[in-house]
């Protein structure tokens, strides 16, 4: 099976203003970027600001060029067949821009399924299709200007499907929309993956990218920290296990001990009384368990971290901040 | 052709909905009766088809400057240039039918034009040649729109492109004898009003308002029209150099 995304070695850089005394000449966004994106999958691309994802997003819409390396959309090269690969794909930026906020969303729709080649029943047929897929279809025929934003952003998914495209690059699709618009709009993913549709999805939250994904990509600095099925790729980057427990008591000492446990890297308090050990593999666990029975702690419980927390240890480091 | 058609719909309904778009029918009159009062006074009634020619190709041709301009900008601002450049359609058909869309609802002037003459004037214009006036008005239309697809390439590399669009009106409308016969300029700027497609058209436009014979209207129609079809040419081939360098640079959404 050919993939849907395939890139090696791909490396993306931007000529930066001579007048800004920066010392440098180029940003390197994408740096020997190797990826690949399994046909009727929704792959998650997981990074903080300044990573790489919109670049990778535009590279793959073709309004961009790679700087170096190999990038194919199921089997065409984004160069060269470039048309081609623009009929398999469909993209929605995140935002409030993108839309003709003076035209109703029915004439958006309209247009746009259109630019890809349809007849004007088709064009019209594809429209009423988008609209009720989308929920607009009672406010079809209002300008887009007055929408909401989580309306504006189910119109921008309806306007990426215009062209039935094989791949959808979502890139940060539920910014700024409230929960209940995001909820919604992860099922409309799902309901897009069962019809085998692939999706890349770029995003800063975790959650979205845990309850929507079936893979998930770590960027940063233009390079892959990390990637696999969101469960695994907690358990393949921390390895980490942690254990909770409730200590009545000076607990000082005990905290101690666990810290010269082999594997244990770290204890937190969480609220009055109760405790995390955080440890690196099965045997750290272990010991710290048992370790733990002996004092008398109680209410252990041991859980896996989140993928939140995976992206914030590898990133943590420098905390959020924006190269 | 859906794309081009499709486009032509689309600019109707965004000028339906920005009618201050269309200023040019709002200058157009002036003009009308400024060169109309100005062929009065002179008791020179063979400038009678200057006055009423002009001002319609003089709103024409700046509504397609306007709208070349103005689109890409546009495009930029509300952030659908990546979208549409990532669809599989043209980006200079696109351009020219909605370029034509702007036209052809400008060519107003011409009947805004024709009501001054009547109205202020007491000229009634008759058209002894329709077919030819309609053909003329047709082929012009989409000469200009090919002609000003050029302009929106250079606006999609260059932000600051308004100079040109200054530079490609009243110069142009001199040189081609839009305004003033070009018997009127000197000897050795004459040959260069003949590579105008707006020359040829403001000419065709006049004669078939006389009612003397058109001389070899087949062979100035198609004057008009390779003219037309050299911009259009011209304009898909900058558009395609132009997209690959932005694609290059990473340009092309900035604002
Ligand atoms: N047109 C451009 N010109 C110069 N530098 C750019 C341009 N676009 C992006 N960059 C730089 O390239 C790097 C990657 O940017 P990119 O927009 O791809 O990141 P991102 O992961 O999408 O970030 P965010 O989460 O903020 O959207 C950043 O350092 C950015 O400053
Ligand atoms: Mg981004």
């Amino acid at each position: 099976m050919t993939n849907a995304v395939e890139t090696r070695g791909l490396r993306r850089t931007y000529a930066l203003d001579r007048r800004a005394k920066t010392g440098r000449s180029e940003v390197v966004a994408l740096h020997q970027l190797d990826l690949e994106v399994a046909e009727g999958s929704v792959h998650g691309l997981l990074g903080p600001n300044g990573a790489g994802k919109t670049t990778l997003c535009k590279i793959l819409a073709t309004v961009l060029l790679p700087t170096e390396g190999e990038v194919r959309v199921f089997g065409r090269d984004v160069r060269t067949q470039t048309r081609k690969v623009r009929r398999d794909i469909g993209i929605v930026f995140g935002g409030e821009r993108g839309l003709y906020t003076r035209l109703t969303a029915r004439q958006n729709l309209h247009y746009w399924c259109a630019l890809y080649g349809l007849r004007r029943p088709a064009v019209r047929a594809r429209t009423e299709q988008l609209l009720e897929r989308v929920g607009l279809v009672d406010r079809a025929d209002e300008k887009v200007e007055g929408f909401s934003r989580g309306m504006k952003q189910r119109l921008h998914l309806a306007r990426g499907l215009a062209g039935d495209p094989r791949l959808l690059l979502l890139d940060e699709p539920t910014t700024g929309m409230d929960p209940v618009s995001a909820r919604d709009f992860r099922s409309m993913v799902d309901e897009l993956r069962r019809e085998g549709k692939t999706i890349l999805l770029t995003t800063h939250d975790m959650d979205e990218a845990e309850t929507v994904c079936d893979v998930v990509t770590l960027i940063d600095g233009g390079r892959v920290l990390a990637a696999g099925d969101p469960r695994s790729i907690g358990a393949l980057v921390s390895r980490h296990e942690r254990v909770e427990f409730d200590f009545v008591g000076p607990v000082a000492e005990t905290v101690r001990d666990l810290l010269d446990l082999p594997g244990v890297v770290g204890c937190t308090s969480v609220s009055p009384g109760r405790h995390r050990v955080e440890t690196a593999d099965d045997d750290a666990t272990k010991a710290a368990l048992s370790l733990l029975v002996d004092r008398g702690a109680t209410a252990l419980t041991t859980s896996r971290p989140r993928l939140e927390e995976v992206y914030l240890k590898l990133i943590g480091d420098r905390g959020m901040a924006v190269r | 052709m859906r794309v081009f058609t499709a486009s032509f719909r689309f600019q109707c309904q965004l000028l339906r909905r920005s009618p201050g778009d269309l200023s040019v029918l709002v200058t157009a009159p002036f003009f009308s009766l400024l060169f109309l009062s100005m062929a009065d006074q002179a008791h020179r009634s063979a400038l009678t088809p200057y006055a009423v020619v002009a001002p319609v190709f003089m709103s024409v041709w700046s509504m397609s400057l306007f709208v070349a301009g103005d689109l890409i900008s546009r495009e930029r601002g509300t952030g659908t240039l990546e979208g549409l450049v990532a669809t599989p359609a043209s980006l200079s058909v696109m351009v020219i039918g909605r370029i034509t869309a702007a036209v052809t609802v400008s060519m107003l002037a011409f009947a805004e034009t024709w009501l001054i003459a009547w109205l202020c004037f007491g000229i009634v214009v008759r058209v002894p040649h329709p077919l030819m006036l309609m053909a003329t008005l047709a082929t012009s239309a989409l000469s200009m729109a090919g002609t000003a697809s050029v302009l929106a390439a250079v606006f999609v590399l260059v932000r600051s492109a308004r100079i040109f669009q200054n530079t490609l009106s009243y110069p142009v409308y001199l040189l081609s004898g839009v305004l003033v016969p070009i018997s009127a300029l000197p000897e050795w700027l004459r040959p260069l009003s003949k590579p105008i497609f707006l020359y040829w058209g403001a000419a065709l436009l006049r004669d078939s308002l006389s009612p003397s014979d058109v001389s070899s209207p087949v062979g100035r129609l198609l004057a008009v029209t390779a003219l037309g079809a050299i911009g259009f040419l011209a304009g898909r081939l900058l558009m395609h150099q132009v997209l690959r360098r932005v694609r290059v640079l990473g340009t092309l959404g900035r604002t």
